[in-house]
């Protein structure tokens, strides 16, 4: 894994710094959510305590504290806000609840819906009497037909029963039965309730309005057919019900006095039905959805509230645990998921104590969402901070890792190139000067390959050393043969005195190898370049080789016009005689030797090409180091490689470079030297 | 009377085995182990020809102190430099400083013997007026061969002994190619071909000294050199 992997990786980790934001943003969120819970609970019960002080502008009935019980027949009294239309129809109540359908015997399916303004009662009723049987003009007692009996206990107590009942739909009048004075009841027109009766399909629609100044605290309705079946309720002397539960008439305005903005306070009564309702819960006026990019880390940061309770929206009660819990006297809080779930809403609840007894509960709701934008607005911030952080850390992590991995791939390129193929070495290393490790590698490269080179020119020079340490010695066993000689040996010893001559001789011409190296450095030193034509130098070269190796054949090939370089024509001779021995050395009998001349571009290509064995090619590299001997030449004279490396030396002298190849036919060597035309 | 030859040299075997086959060819021969000895003697008495070696004990150029010393003594003494060092720098150095040749280690002894026999024919040569000797004339060339000295255009050129030979050898036979195993043989002398062609370039070199014209001999590359008339 490469450093700059390494260091990027290390950079990523601080994408905890946003991990931990998040942990941080729901605690932040939960602490805010039970800060937010206790301040609403608060607020619900001052309100509660405050209305507790005057029971009487919230419950109608402050004596009155039996549980709603809608079988019995009590009813919940909707508040309506804005006048309806008696016209039949409930659409313009805008009640969001569906009319509750009334008990049967032997009548009609039949449901009700009742609400009130300021001013009258509304009543709604549907009858699904498929046969309508109007009232008869002049109705006698015995008659059957549909009607509607409305039985109202007024404020003081006593108890009025009206009828409606219709030859055509439209609006009429409650009827009520007075008992003349000749004891015959006979129908009269109560004007101050007036209804609307509608027929539809499935029966008919009536809509009534009764000034709430006839209408005690309880109401009983009942649709009767014509046949005899009855659906509702009618007033019984002893059994309770018909009950109304309705807003308490100024409630509303009263809780509006204690509420903010955003908030929306309910009071229910003892069942849970709500008496008063001020306020609103605070749209999320953010219309504008967040910025897309906030959206997709809330769901990093959300507090999961996908299991919280959803909120049962019901027009005429509230319920749940909070509720409950303040109904039985312990105020609460709790959050409900409502809008499909995606909103949150705060509902708290406080106990409203009449006396000892709880008569009902304060419930304030408030938008979670207010409190969302907020946490959102801060992590979004934190998020957006933090990813920029770490965007910039990744960066520079990245960028210090790409200068170091580029300085040590500076220093591996230079470590692998110190130490060139002819053994020369480089000491000179890139970022030795800085002070870091990288620098205190460097360094330590550069003690490592002075070391190696004082090694190297030791070995470089021992040959040379060498060679001029046995020079005395071998002098003396030579010159002590010349005067052994001169003194005159017996003919029996000469033969000994040859063969030491000839060792010496040997001896000689190995040393005179070995310190050959080091006299053609030498003499390279102190060459003079001068202008010269390298093709006739070439031509008179090669005449002189053909005298000198008569057994070889030699081939000739230069360009048809002279060829002038600047550079040392003394050392390109001597260059060309080693690269001739050593095609003659290797050269079979009656082998050719091809020399040529070519330009090539800027450089001059001289090519000795000869027949005989090829070249391993591991060797090709390594023929021009110094005293590095391949092959088994045809004479017995002793080769230590020193030709080719003193041609190597040439070629470098005149900034050229000597190479060593294989024929293509396999059938033979050709050694190149380019040396540059300049 | 036996011709007196000091051989300074600090290896023993060595200047033993030269002592005795100079004395051989009955030369008195003197020998000294360094330059502090060999000053006190030649203080005191001159040889005739002095073969000096360059490194002398911890002295690593104390031959060419000595020489120095020696010059200054005597102008016409004939010194000659045997040396293990080669390199042409050395040879350079010992010839400017007036050294009449400059041997290394490798010749032989009959050689060195030869050498030695040269110079002082050259110095009887010269110290006989009425010569008459080989002259080899080549245009402004003039060798004398018994004197061993040169001339161009009347001018004299003072040439070592090895550079004597090397132009006598391709002066005496012009427009022929004399290859350097051919001038070695005739300077009696074994060199690389490397000294052979920084002796012929030191020659030029002195021959433009007196004649900067001066062109007569010519490289044939891959053989060797010749004289140009």
């Amino acid at each position: 894994m490469s450093i700059r992997l390494q260091l990027l990786i290390v950079a990523l980790t601080t994408l905890i710094l946003p991990w931990a934001g998040c942990q941080y943003a729901r605690e932040l969120e939960t602490a805010l959510r039970v800060s937010q819970e206790r301040a609403l609970e608060a607020s619900a019960d001052t309100i509660a305590h405050a209305l507790a002080a005057e029971p009487q502008r919230v419950f109608r009935d402050v004596a009155d504290a039996a549980p709603f019980a809608q079988n019995e027949g009590d009813i919940y009294v909707f508040p309506l806000h804005g006048q309806p239309l008696l016209d039949g129809y409930r659409e313009d109540w805008d009640v969001p609840a569906d009319p509750k359908t009334l008990p049967s015997e032997g009548g009609h399916a039949a449901r009700l819906q009742v609400g009130s303004t300021e001013r009258y009662l509304f009543l709604y009723l549907e009858v699904d009497d498929p046969h309508i049987v109007a009232e008869p003009l002049s109705p006698h007692p015995e008659d059957r037909f549909d009607r509607v009996n409305l039985t109202v206990e007024r404020p003081g107590g006593a108890r009025e029963t009206y009828f409606f009942a219709t030859g055509a739909p439209g609006l009429i009048q409650a009827q009520t039965v007075i008992k003349g004075a000749d004891g015959i009841d006979r129908a009269a027109s109560e004007p101050r309730i007036q209804a609307f009766w509608l027929q539809t399909s499935r029966g008919y629609h009536l809509e009534a309005r009764v000034p709430l100044s006839l209408v005690g605290p309880r109401l009983w309705i009942q649709a009767l057919d014509s046949t005899g079946g009855k659906s509702g309720y009618a007033p019984l002397e002893s059994a309770p019900g018909g009950r109304l539960f309705m807003a308490t008439p100024g409630l509303d305005d009263l809780l509006g006095t204690f509420i903010r903005p955003g908030t929306r306070a309910t009071v229910v009564d003892a069942s849970g039905l709500k008496l008063g309702v001020a306020g609103a819960v605070g749209e999320s006026e953010s219309g504008e959805e967040d910025e897309a990019g906030g959206t997709w880390y809330r769901r990093f940061v959300t507090v999961d509230t996908s299991a919280w309770p959803l909120q049962v929206i019901s027009a005429e009660r509230i319920n749940g645990t909070g509720v409950a819990a303040a109904l039985a006297g312990r105020p609460a809080a709790e959050w409900l998921r409502t809008g499909g779930g995606q909103e949150l809403v705060l509902l708290a609840a406080a106990p409203l104590p009449v006396g000892e007894q709880v008569h009902g509960a304060v419930v304030l709701e408030q938008g979670g969402d207010q409190l969302l934008e907020l946490r959102d607005r801060a992590l979004t911030h934190l998020f957006n901070l933090t990813l920029l952080a770490t965007a910039l850390a990744v960066l520079f992590a990245f960028s210090v890792a790409t200068v170091i991995s580029l300085r040590i791939g500076r220093l591996r390129s230079a470590a692998d190139a110190a130490v060139g193929n002819d053994g020369s070495i480089r000491l000179d290393m890139p970022e030795s000067a800085r002070a870091d490790e990288i620098g205190a590698l460097a360094r330590g490269f550069e003690r490592l390959l002075s070391r190696l080179n004082e090694h190297t020119q030791y070995l470089r020079t021992l040959g040379g050393k060498l060679a001029h340490e046995l020079r005395t010695p071998l002098t003396i066993v030579r010159s002590s043969l010349d005067n052994l000689e001169s003194e005159g040996v017996r003919a029996d010893q000469r033969g000994y005195l040859t063969r030491a001559r000839e060792g010496v001789s040997r001896l000689q011409s190995i040393l005179s190898a070995l310190g050959a190296a080091a006299r053609v450095e030498e003499s390279i030193k102190q060459a003079e370049r001068v202008n010269f034509d390298l093709r006739e130098l070439l031509r008179s070269a090669v005449a002189g080789y053909r005298d000198a190796f008569a057994a070889a054949r030699f081939e000739l090939d230069t360009p048809h016009d002279a060829c002038f370089m600047h550079g040392a024509p003394d050392l390109i001779v001597q260059l060309l005689d080693k690269l001739i021995e050593n095609a003659v050395d290797f050269c079979p009998p009656s082998g050719i030797i091809a020399v040529r001349l070519a330009r090539s571009g800027s450089n001059y290509e001289i090519s000795v090409a000869n027949d005989g064995p090829p070249i391993p090619p591991e060797m090709l590299e390594r023929l021009f180091e110094s005293l590095f001997e391949h092959r088994q030449g045809h004479d017995d004279k002793p080769h230590f490689g020193l030709g080719l490396y003193i041609v190597r030396l040439i070629a470098e002298f005149h900034d050229g470079k000597a190479l060593a190849a294989n024929r293509a036919d396999g059938d033979g060597a050709v050694f190149t030297v380019i040396l540059p035309m300049i | 009377m036996k011709r007196h030859i000091a051989i300074v040299e600090d290896e023993p075997a060595l200047r033993d085995n030269y002592a005795a086959a100079l004395a051989r060819h009955g030369y008195l021969v003197k020998t000294y182990g360094n330059r502090k000895l060999a000053m006190q003697a030649f203080g005191t008495r001159l040889p005739d020809l002095a073969i000096i070696d360059i490194s002398l004990e911890d002295e690593a150029e104390g031959g060419f102190d000595l020489c120095r010393d020696l010059r200054a003594l005597s102008a016409e003494l004939p010194i000659i430099f045997l040396t293990a060092r080669d390199s042409e720098l050395d040879a350079v150095s010992g010839l400017r400083l007036g050294a009449d040749d400059f041997l290394t280690k490798d010749v032989s002894l009959p050689h060195l013997a030869a050498r030695v026999a040269a110079l002082f024919r050259r110095i009887d040569a010269l110290r006989r007026p009425d010569n008459a000797g080989e002259v080899v004339r080549r245009g402004a060339l003039v060798i004398d061969a018994e004197k061993m000295q040169t001339t161009w255009n009347g001018s004299p050129v003072v040439l070592s002994l090895t550079e004597f030979w090397i132009v006598h050898a391709l002066a005496r036979n012009p427009g022929h190619v004399k290859n350097r195993q051919q001038l070695m043989d005739a300077a009696n002398v074994v060199l690389d071909d490397n000294t052979i062609t920084s002796h012929v370039k030191r020659l030029r070199r002195k021959f433009l000294e007196v004649d900067p014209a001066f062109d007569a001999i010519q490289t044939v590359y891959g053989m060797g050199y010749r004289w140009l008339e």
